[in-house]
């Protein structure tokens, strides 16, 4: 039997700090690299491919050379390699290639100024035994002429999107180069798509300083992006009925012939730039604050790559990317401005492409050998400075805090995992809790353990502790459905009544003690607080009715929108602290977190002030102090650790607090410290957001992380007092 | 009597201002409890009270005419000051939601023209739409039978026609839920025995056509039986329709209705106060016993009820041996050092460790790691929908058990210290082992104190809310976790709990000012059931420190 309770204990308290590491256990992934190994190398026989491309499950590749054959290779099965030849036009080689890999498109500037789309469309087959076999379907466009004659396309790129085509090439002729834009439009309707049809054709050359060197067309097909010789970097938008320059920028300085490439991110917002030097940096798109239009500004600086990098493949999932040289590959993702992964290559590396699943990476050097490797980057999005750091995130301008883990109804979202406006929040309701129940609290457990006659007490103290057991869920609901539309008008009624309460208490006690002592007599010692209690009802009345009339005094303020002097608080409230009035506010969590809060400080601070010893106070009594004199001399600092202690208990409740919070706040992750504004807390928020988050995605993982850090916290919190208290009962079990 | 200032009778002790102060502070505390469940107990309270219907006449040009008609009746909710414009505002529970699509009128009281109390107005709770506010005009049975509502015999017959309806009703339910359920779950299972065959098959394992022919045999035959039952049920439910009641609404509109579709009626005008007290009870007992209609915003919350009451004793029999266990391993087996002190420290703090971390825990392993491993052993045939690898009873038990060992296991060690030594002494010295002085001795006498932390426990584990909304609690659970069927326990089940449902109430309702008194209500059992149990718990540990306060030996 004796064995059986050692082994039932012990395991008791092995599962309780299971939970602990457990949950390390589950976080811990967020802050893995990228892990990269190497599969295979298959020889393709081809040299002098200009393209890589590659089917979602990475089995079926083609290499691309510039008489324009194209071969399949199979890495999974054993077929034999595949050839299909591009129907160019007589003696025409390929001079320029843009491959758009989520559309499967692939555009072509030929030598003779024309262009050539088409699509390479993989497709699975299923075996009758259930294996799988990719295969892949050709469509080629005809070629179209776009450059002048004797012109070659140099560069080229396309975008389509759902009723717009652009495509956008450099034809270089004999003595100059000109940037050449043709849009085709089509129509959609319940019926069916039309073809595409000619909108628009412009040369756009004489806009750009210097001589163009590559063109990518942006998000929608609307916007384009034309880097020069000479360094700069022109951002044209379609208005309409033409482009239009909107902007010239320099990433690494003018006149410096530094560039070395520049690519988009997923998403089309954000333009990842390297310079030859090795510098790298990211531009997005935002509105600039000053003219409030939406330019290219630089957002992200990364660690420089050495020998720079004029290799490039981006995710099609999320916002990370490789960018490499002949000698070295880095995997980097573009939010946090992170390093994933980065390592030297033995082999003269010419092309890079990874697989839509991010799973594989496909490697070409110039002997023509392909290189496999398996990649497992399954949390990029997360890290230390994902979560704790300001972060420039896609449209904003300027770094900050965000939390924003899902929105909008594209893939290319970005997530914000940002747990500072989270810990603000938590922090925030706790200020706000313990600002409404501290006092009551302490002023409560010193009448409740001084002044309270014994026979009241047995029947008080129950009454408080009951408090303690409201469940919380009770408390958000009335907060939310009952308290906060009562309140929503009648703020000025509530700032009566607490500076009512407070005054009426010490005024009354003031005025009392000035009456002679056979008035004095009549309120027996112990017993006071039963006079407050019609009191304070008649004070809340009181303020409640005056409150209108305080309202129309106090707070008056010009209407914006009438010119009329109206007397509002809600309205006044916004102009003097220039933050919006939210129905479900601080104030209504902080008194609700009240009835949560109080009860614990009550009870222990209670007991700590009762464990000072009883001769303690009969000796100042004695000596000729009063009895408020002992307590505030002699009691209270005794008792000051175990006071702490419960304030710091109390503080760890309200930490913790989710229901209160999930139903009576806005649940909004905002910064402020407003008193009339939402918050959203750590532990709302994984109340709120775990049930929708997928099984050991990011955002499953982030949500564990906070309920680590709440965890710590609280523990943390929690073992202080304990030691406090502790201490206190030691140092008093000596004396008396 | 000289004014001496000396004199002991004028004297004024310093400092009595704030001790007025701080008795002011107990006030305070005092009033807000006091005032939470005066709050909650009269609004929760007066649901189930029938309430006065007036009929009120509003002036000609009034803003707040139901469409052309200045006469709408309805009970007086509630009355309140509209300070922006400084008039009174009624707020008026009209009923019919689907005459007026809104259930709940506000008006301004200086509208009113005249108020009456109509003797013969009706209100009946209704399957749909909520409750309806009316003049019944006739009712129609059968074919052509007609009774006008100025007979005498019009409200027997109507009600008579109501018990019938509620007597098919209860059969249909019975047809359905019972008879129909059983064929659908053998068909479920024999779909996937079937499931299982071909399982093996695929596997390479001999195919078993003489079996999976029988199994087809019993599926075929189980849906003719299916065929008679359904039957069945579509003629009960077609003579749900026979009946039909026409009345008139206060506006003027004269619409229809089957009786079938009532639930019940009565006429809160003419009832006197015994009348009034036995429908009070009535509507408190289906309140309880019911099951929930139209999104929960009506009928009853008994599912709720007893999943709370299924999920807390599944919590202590999960919890009480493992903490009792563990507390005594503490107290009087583990070696008193720096070790288990600091061991009792942490296990204290894990009781102010936030419940949504618990929940956190209990996702992630019990219901994805442990669940997912007994799914793929023991239910692979049954996946990709998962059994016990999604949150359920047990799960949301076995979370809840793990927050509440450490209340268990302090209120056990606080118990077990108060056992005086010597009447420990006293055993070992008439010869007993140590683990029989436990059993015999101390155990029994720290009996109440581990009562109270079970108490406790229990409290604590029918309030939290934010771990279950995790681990396996829903809006509306299809069946109990304990029914007729099979093994009878079903651990794997979601199931419905009082604190989520007020929860769902307040904040999930596509009418939140209809469901306001069920959440009242909801809310009002819960703290009743909450308070219950603390304050026995308190009592108890009051009583008992009196019992050991004085011995001493």
């Amino acid at each position: 039997m004796t064995r059986f309770i050692f082994v039932g204990g012990l395991g008791v308290i092995i599962a309780i700090f299971g939970i602990f590491f457990f949950i390390l256990a589950e976080i811990i992934p967020l802050f893995r690299g990228a892990s990269v190994e190497s599969i295979g190398d298959l020889p393709s026989g081809q040299r002098g491919s200009i393209l890589i491309g590659v089917d979602e499950w990475a089995e079926y590749p083609f290499l691309l050379d510039e008489e324009g054959h194209l071969s399949f290779h199979d890495l999974h099965g054993s077929r034999d390699v595949r050839r299909e030849d591009v129907p160019l036009p007589e003696k025409a080689t390929i001079t320029s290639v843009s491959y758009l890999q989520e559309l499967q498109l692939l555009a072509l500037g030929l030598s003779n100024g024309q262009y050539l789309t088409g699509k390479v469309l993989y497709k699975p087959v299923f075996a009758a035994d259930g294996s799988r076999t990719i295969d892949v379907d050709l469509e080629w466009d005809p070629a179209e002429q776009l450059g002048p004659e004797g012109s070659e396309l140099i560069g080229i790129d396309v975008f389509v999107s759902d009723q717009r085509k652009t495509v956008a090439a450099i034809a270089d002729g004999e003595s100059d180069g000109h940037l050449i834009v043709r849009s085709l439009v089509r129509k959609r309707n319940p019926f069916g798509v039309s073809s595409f049809k000619l909108d628009n054709e412009e040369d756009l050359t004489d806009q750009l300083e210097g001589y163009p060197v590559e063109v990518l067309v942006g998000a929608n097909a609307e916007s384009l992006v034309v880097r020069c010789e000479q360094g700069s970097v022109q951002y044209f938008r379609w208005t309409g009925s033409k482009w239009d320059l909107r902007q010239r920028f320099y990433p690494f300085g003018r006149n410096s012939d530094s560039i070395a490439s520049m690519n988009f991110i997923k998403g089309e917002v954000s333009l990842a730039f390297s310079s030859l030097s090795g510098d790298q940096v990211v531009f997005s798109l935002y509105r600039f604050p000053d003219s409030g239009e939406r330019l290219y500004g630089q957002t992200k600086t990364f660690e420089p790559f050495p020998g720079g990098a004029d290799i490039f493949a981006r995710s099609m999932r999320n916002k990370a990317f490789f960018i490499a040289n002949s000698e070295r590959i880095s995997l980097r993702y573009s939010t946090t401005a992170d390093i994933r992964w980065e390592k030297e290559v033995h082999y003269p590396l010419r092309h890079l492409v990874v697989n839509g699943k991010f799973d594989r990476i496909l490697a070409l050097d110039d002997n023509g050998d392909l290189h496999l490797y398996s990649l497992s980057d399954p949390h990029p999005e997360a890290g230390f400075r994902a979560f704790f750091a300001r972060i420039w995130y896609e449209g904003q301008d300027s770094p900050q805090f965000i939390w924003q883990s899902s929105g909008g109804s594209s893939d290319d979202f970005e997530p914000k995992l940002s747990l500072i406006p989270l810990i603000v929040g938590s922090l925030k309701g706790t200020f706000y809790a313990l600002l409404f129940a501290l006092p009551i609290a302490l002023l409560a457990a010193i009448y409740t353990s001084q002044f309270l006659s014994p026979e009241l007490k047995r029947v008080i103290k129950p009454g408080i502790e009951i408090m303690a057991s409201l469940p919380s869920v009770v408390l958000g609901f009335l907060a939310a459905l009952w308290l906060a539309p009562l309140i929503e008008d009648r703020i000025p009624s509530v700032i009566l009544i607490c500076i009512g309460v407070p005054a009426t208490a010490v005024l009354f006690g003031y005025l009392w003690n000035l009456l002679p002592i056979r008035f004095r007599i009549l309120i027996p010692k112990g017993w006071e607080f039963i006079v407050f209690l019609p009191v304070m009802i008649i004070v809340c009345y009181l303020g409640w009715h005056l409150g209108p009339l305080f309202e129309q005094v106090a707070f008056r303020l010009q209407d914006p929108s009438t010119g009329q002097t109206v007397a509002d608080f809600r309205l006044w409230w916004e102009s003097f602290a220039g933050s919006q009035f939210q129905q479900r506010n601080s104030l209504v969590v902080g008194f609700m977190m009240g009835f949560a809060v109080i009860p614990i400080i009550y009870t222990i601070a209670d007991d700590a002030l009762s464990a000072v010893p009883k001769a303690l106070t009969s000796a100042s009594l004695a000596l000729g102090a009063s009895r408020w004199q002992t307590t505030a001399r002699i009691v209270l600092p005794s008792a000051a650790a175990g006071i702490f202690s419960a304030f710091m208990i109390g503080l760890g409740r309200a930490v913790g607090e989710t229901m209160i919070v999930v139903m009576a706040t806005g649940n909004t992750p905002i910064m402020d410290m407003d008193i009339f504004s939402g918050m959203r807390t750590l532990s709302a928020n994984i109340a709120v957001e775990l049930p929708e988050a997928p099984q050991d995605g990011t955002l499953y993982r982030t949500l564990f992380l906070g309920a680590f850090v709440l965890f710590v916290l609280t523990f943390t919190v929690n073992t202080v007092a304990e030691v406090l208290r502790h201490r206190l009962r030691e140092r008093y079990k000596v004396v008396g | 009597m000289a004014k001496d200032p000396h004199s002991p009778q004028n004297n004024r002790p310093r400092g009595e201002t704030l001790v007025w102060l701080s008795s002011a502070g107990l006030a305070l505390g005092i009033l807000m409890v006091v005032g939470l469940l005066s709050l909650i107990f009269v609004e929760g309270i007066t649901v189930f009270w029938p309430k006065e219907v007036v009929q009120l006449t509003l002036k000609e040009d009034s803003a707040h005419k139901i469409g052309d008609s200045n006469t709408l009746a309805g009970t007086i909710v509630k009355r309140q000051q509209n300070i922006r414009r400084h008039v009174e505002e009624w707020q008026i529970f009209t009923g019919n939601k689907d005459a007026y699509g809104n259930m709940f009128k506000y008006i301004d009281a200086d509208d009113v023209v005249e108020m009456t109390v109509p003797e013969s107005i009706v209100v009946a709770e209704r399957m749909e739409y909520g409750n309806s506010i009316f003049y019944p005009v006739a009712v129609v049975t059968g074919e052509d039978h007609r009774v006008e509502a100025g007979d005498d015999a019009f409200w027997s017959v109507f009600e008579q026609l109501l018990a019938e309806a509620r007597d098919r009703r209860d059969r249909i339910n019975d047809l359905e839920r019972k008879d129909i359920g059983k064929i659908n779950r053998k068909v479920n299972d024999l779909t996937i025995q079937m499931r299982h065959l071909d399982r093996l098959e695929s596997e390479g394992e001999e195919p078993q056509t003489g079996r999976k022919a029988k199994i087809q045999e019993q599926l075929d035959s189980l849906q003719q039986r299916f065929k008679v039952l359904a039957a069945q049920a579509r003629d009960l439910r077609e003579a749900q329709h026979q009946d039909t009641l026409e009345y008139r609404l206060a506006t003027g509109q004269v619409r229809s209705q089957p009786v079938g579709d009532l639930v019940d009626a009565y006429r809160p005008n003419r009832m006197d106060w015994l009348d009034k007290v036995g429908y009070f009870f009535k509507h408190l007992w289906a309140f309880l016993s019911e099951r929930p209609r139209e999104a929960n915003t009506e009928g009853g919350i008994f599912p709720a009820i007893f999943g709370t009451f299924v999920m807390t004793v599944l919590m202590s029999a999960a919890v009480m041996p493992f903490g009792v266990v563990a507390a005594i391993y503490l107290r009087e087996y583990a070696r008193q050092g720096h070790f288990v002190r600091a061991v009792r420290i942490a296990v204290n703090n894990l009781a102010g460790v936030p419940s949504i971390v618990y929940g956190v825990f209990g996702l992630g392993f019990f219901v994805y790691f442990v669940g997912g491993t007994i799914d793929q052993l023991f239910f692979p045939d049954r996946l990709p929908t998962a059994t016990f690898g999604t949150g359920g009873i047990l799960w949301a038990s076995l979370t809840l058990a793990i927050m509440t060992v450490p209340v268990v296991v302090v209120a056990t060690e606080e118990a077990l210290a108060a056992v005086p030594r010597g009447a420990r002494e006293a055993s070992l010295a008439c010869g007993a082992s140590k683990w029989q002085t436990i059993q015999r001795v101390v155990l029994p006498a720290s009996a109440p104190g581990i009562l109270t932390g079970l108490i406790l426990a229990m409290a604590r584990g029918a309030g939290e809310v934010a771990p279950l909304m995790i681990v396996g609690v829903v809006k509306l659970a299809p069946s109990l976790p304990i029914d007729g069927v099979f093994p009878y326990v079903h651990l794997e089940r979601k199931f419905m709990h009082l604190g989520f449902h007020i929860y769902d109430l307040g904040f999930q309702s596509p009418d939140s000012e209809a469901a306001r008194p069920m959440v009242f209500a909801t809310t009002f059992l819960l703290i009743l059931l909450v308070v219950v149990l603390n304050l026995g718990a308190i009592l108890i540990r009051n009583h008992l420190r009196k019992k050991y306060a004085t011995g001493s030996f």
